[in-house]
């Protein structure tokens, strides 16, 4: 269940770290998706879920290398403390029990080894619970390469866990030493202090010692208790049965299993599940946990941005440029263009001026093309003036009537475009000459031009002065 | 027929005169700054659906059109094949099924299929240019649909016809609007969302679930843009540049120049850490291919992350890094405070408070970069350490060129396609800022001075003041300098 958690925790945590590169709309985009396929399942997104699922669209060899490298190593770590911990408790235990056959193993020694025992396991507990590392700076060294940030905070209760370990191994491989011992030799305990204190009083203390399991029949009784003192420095009671001094076995092993092994074992379950609530609790907290939560929580919006064609811009270059404007009898007003006064008067022979193109019909076009047709045959210099408004686009009806117009009308002809601007005694700007540029190009270089009104002339670059 | 038009998401066909600024509307609703727009009639060749979806289920889709390039060719093949207005429609249609393939009614075949299809129309104009009655053989093709339409008259150019564009507009369609792609605020881009509803019962519920969306979008996004400030003003106030040198590397190069070389190297990856920060926010408002002035600038320029005009423009004042300094000082010394069980009376947070508003004050003076740090190692070599910067003042510039960043990009439209000039500024815009948000700042600020970690609640609080001083620079850009 630990192990889940922390690898849950782990995985999560890198995964976050992964998706720190994506765009947001993307990570939205995916979450959502994942959420919406769990609804139709009728299952709940849960973290674990989503991090299967993701494991899953990885395919085989998901980056999960670095959560396992770290589990791994604190594997390695409970192993080597679960090893050294039994070692410790087979050596411990035949010390405690070393017995050369002249002085008795000391029952007092054996209860103040086990409290110690007792006292380190809590100790233990309350240091991680404090959030104290012992050995940090010796993991460090062992932990260069691994993700630190997240997991850092689970390390006291880790090694909490480590130590429990090691504890609880200590005390099993210590009762199994003991056993033995009681199989293998004649061990003889006796209970000596240098206090003053009765064997009415050392009764009462075991009693109160061997509460726990009084109702096995293992607590020593007042004789033995009486009659197991000794003094180092006495001699040997050789009236007392050998027997009797055995008769302590079964209190040294009760009392070892109930104040050594199970307290090891209550606090290492304690730490194991302190551990997994608290990898649970930095899921939960995880920066990445919420945001994921509101993007699984939240719509996917798609405005329709998917669609990219920036770069299949119309072709802006053109060869032409603006020629002068000639002396022509001709003018034509294109869709509501301006009538130009300079225009019509700039002839000596009264011009022939007509609208053509927007609100005249199409018929009315053909009208002033036939008319033209007959006219230019007859003219000296065949050039044809098509006034427009420059901001508003050439389109294809334009196009239309000079294709006509070159179709119709003697070859010697020219049209010779002048956009205007909404101010005629201004220039149009320079981009929208550009465009009347190149749709003179499309339509005919050789019959079609564009000019300028005179007073638009100076204050454009592209004008070429030149005479026809 | 009626039925299909209820249960399939609306559409609207973006229609017009060529170069009117369909692209460019399209691009704004659709926030895609990937449209190809050109003052260059003919750049939309084809129609082009940009569908607005949520979790896949599309709410509603714009179509870009080409603009009309034969309108009275077309209206004249209408009218000669329609006996009455009851079968206008359905001539329309006949047209379209006829000249699909001709290639002189290409564009017209292509903006008129939408239409046949069942979408709105929505009619772009140019505001900016006087008025022109010749296009009404195009409002009046459109008549002839029977579709639900809007009139939008766009600017382009700096003059103002619109009246006259309206009061012309009003005879042809249902709703008539002004509508600005390039500058419009995006409450506008709802606004008009919500009038497209509107042409169509149908339609409405569709179109206010979408701008509910874009709205909770927009939000979203403000959040995710404080987040990305917040992870990069950490990034950047808590980088350190080290090197490390053998006895030898050591003996042949001067201290000085060491120090050059690594204030080189750190200068180097905090610019680069600031563009990937500009790269993050305009990527979050799906800005993909924004020009900006200062890419190309170096060092001395007045748009340099470490230019002596960035300090002056951005950097705080003396009074306010003094009253931020005393907020963090006082928080230090109440812990004292708390310690001594109260018995202090609060004199620890008053000495925090006086210490830490001092400090500010000398200290902040000046844009005070990191010193070097030159350290031996155990065996024989030499370790070289440039930052993490200890002035504050380092990070208000960051900030304030972060946020004005922010600022340009959430309110610029994906129609726009000039250059982003990020001109600084000359006035301190966090003075509206609440004390807690500048607290919650100058904490953060001296957690990474001391190279101390940021947990993930602080840098919650961080992201909450982070939106706030987005609020103020919003409110200090709109009210006073916009």
């Amino acid at each position: 269940m630990t192990n889940r958690s922390l690898s849950l925790l782990l995985e999560f945590d890198s995964r976050a770290k992964r998706d720190e590169g994506q765009s947001p709309v993307f990570l939205h985009r995916r979450d959502r998706k994942f959420a919406l396929t769990c609804e139709k399942q009728n299952i709940k997104p849960t973290p674990q879920r989503w991090i299967a699922h993701m494991n899953q669209l990885s395919g085989e060899g998901a980056d999960t290398e670095s959560s396992s490298k770290t589990l791994r190593f604190w594997s390695r770590i409970n192993r080597g403390f679960a090893t050294f911990g039994a070692v410790f408790g087979i050596l411990t235990m035949i010390g405690l029990l070393f017995y050369d056959g002249g002085q008795r193993i000391n029952i007092t020694v054996i209860i103040a080894f086990v409290a110690f025992q007792l006292l380190l396991a809590l100790f233990t507990t309350v240091q991680s619970l404090l959030g104290w590392q012992p050995w940090k700076a010796l993991l460090q060294r062992f932990q260069k390469n691994m993700q630190q940030s997240v997991f850092s905070k689970l390390q006291p209760l880790l090694m909490a866990k480590a130590a429990h370990i090691g504890g609880l191994c200590f005390a099993l491989s210590g009762l199994a030493t003991l056993l033995v011992m009681v199989v293998l030799q004649d061990l003889a305990f006796g209970w000596s202090t240098t206090l003053n204190t009765s064997a009415n009083s050392y009764y009462t203390l075991v009693s109160v010692l061997a509460t726990p399991w009084s109702w096995a029949g293992a607590a020593p009784d007042f004789a033995l208790v009486e009659a197991t003192r000794f003094f180092r420095a006495g001699e040997t009671q050789a009236t007392i049965n050998p027997n009797v001094w055995g008769q302590w076995w079964p209190f040294v092993a009760m009392f070892w299993l109930t104040y050594a092994l199970v307290p090891r074992a209550i606090l290492y379950v304690l730490t194991r599940f302190l551990l997994h609530r608290k990898a649970n609790a930095l899921l939960n907290q995880h920066a990445s946990m919420h945001a994921l939560l509101y993007r699984m929580e939240t719509p996917s919006l798609d405005t329709g941005n998917e669609s990219n064609d920036a770069k299949d811009l119309p072709n802006t270059n053109t060869a032409l440029s603006v020629e002068a404007l000639p002396n022509a009898n001709i003018v034509l007003y294109w869709a509501g263009a301006t009538s130009i006064d300079s225009l019509e008067t700039s002839t000596e022979t009264s011009p022939f001026v007509a609208k053509i193109g927007g609100r005249m019909s199409l018929a009315q076009d053909q009208t002033t093309l036939n008319e033209l047709t007959q006219r230019l045959s007859q003219e000296k210099n065949a050039f044809v003036i098509i006034v427009t408004r420059s901001w508003e686009p050439p389109t294809g009806e334009l196009e239309d009537f000079i294709t006509k117009a070159e179709q119709q009308w003697p070859s010697k002809s020219r049209i010779f475009l002048v956009p205007v601007a909404t101010d005629p005694k201004t220039a149009p700007n320079n981009q929208l000459i550009q465009q009347w540029l190149r749709f003179a190009n499309r339509c005919s270089a050789s019959f079609v031009s564009v000019s300028l009104l005179q007073n638009n002339k100076n204050d454009d670059d592209t004008s070429q002065d030149s005479t026809i | 027929m009626n039925n299909s038009h209820t249960t399939t998401a609306p559409q609207f066909a973006v229609v017009g005169h060529p170069n009117k600024g369909k692209s460019s509307i399209v691009a704004t609703l659709s926030q895609n700054d990937a449209i190809a727009i050109a003052l260059e009639p003919g750049t939309t060749r084809a129609g082009q659906a940009y569908p607005l979806s949520v979790d896949g289920k599309t709410l509603y889709t714009l179509v870009d059109t080409p603009g009309f390039q034969r309108p009275r060719r077309v209206l004249e093949w209408l009218e000669a094949h329609s006996v009455s207005a009851s079968d206008h429609s359905e001539t329309l249609r006949a047209f379209v099924v006829q000249h699909k393939g001709d290639g002189r009614f290409t564009d017209e075949c292509e903006l008129l299929q939408p239409l046949l299809d069942g979408a709105g129309i929505i009619y772009v104009v140019d505001g900016s240019v006087p008025y022109n009655a010749e296009h009404e053989a195009e409002m009046t093709i459109l008549r002839w649909s029977g579709r639900p339409s809007l009139a939008l008259i766009n600017t382009i150019g700096t003059e103002d016809y619109s009246d006259t564009w309206q009061d012309a507009l009003k005879q042809f369609f249902q709703v008539v609007r002004k509508f600005d792609a390039v500058r419009a605020p995006f409450e506008q881009h709802l606004s008009l969302l919500r009038a497209f509803g509107q042409l169509e019962p149908s339609w409405e519920k569709a179109l206010d679930e979408a701008t509910h969306f874009l709205s909770q979008q927009r939000i979203q996004r403000r959040q995710q843009a404080a987040s990305i400030i917040a992870k990069a003003l950490r990034d950047i106030m808590l980088y350190q540049e080290s090197r490390t040198l053998t006895e030898l590397q050591a003996a042949n190069i001067d201290d000085k120049r060491l120090a050059d070389d690594l204030r080189e190297s750190w200068y180097k990856r905090q610019r680069q850490r600031e563009q990937d920060l500009r790269l993050d926010i305009e990527h979050l408002y799906q800005h993909q291919r924004i020009r900006r002035q200062e890419a190309q600038l170096q060092w001395h320029s007045h748009y340099d992350l470490f230019s002596e005009d960035s300090r002056e423009n951005w950097a705080v004042s003396k009074r306010y890094l003094a009253t931020a300094g005393f907020g963090a000082g006082a928080v230090g010394g109440a812990g004292l405070d708390a310690l001594t069980l109260g018995t202090s009376l609060g004199t620890g947070a008053l000495v925090g408070g006086l210490l830490g508003a001092a400090g500010s004050y000398f200290y902040g003076d000046k844009l005070v970069l990191p010193a070097l740090n030159i350290g031996m190692l155990g065996n024989g070599m030499k370790k070289a350490t440039f930052g993490p910067v200890q002035d504050s003042q380092f990070a208000y510039v960051v900030l304030g060129r972060a946020v004005d960043h922010w600022w340009h990009i959430s309110n610029r439209n994906h129609a726009g396609r000039e250059l982003l000039d990020l001109a600084p500024s000359d006035n301190h815009w966090l003075d509206g800022l609440d004390k807690t948000s500048r607290l919650v700042i100058q904490k953060c600020l001296d957690r990474c001075r001391k190279q101390k970690t940021i947990d993930a609640e602080l840098h919650q609080k961080l992201c909450g003041a982070l939106l706030q001083c987005m609020s103020v620079f919003d409110d200090w850009r709109l009210n006073r300098h916009y």
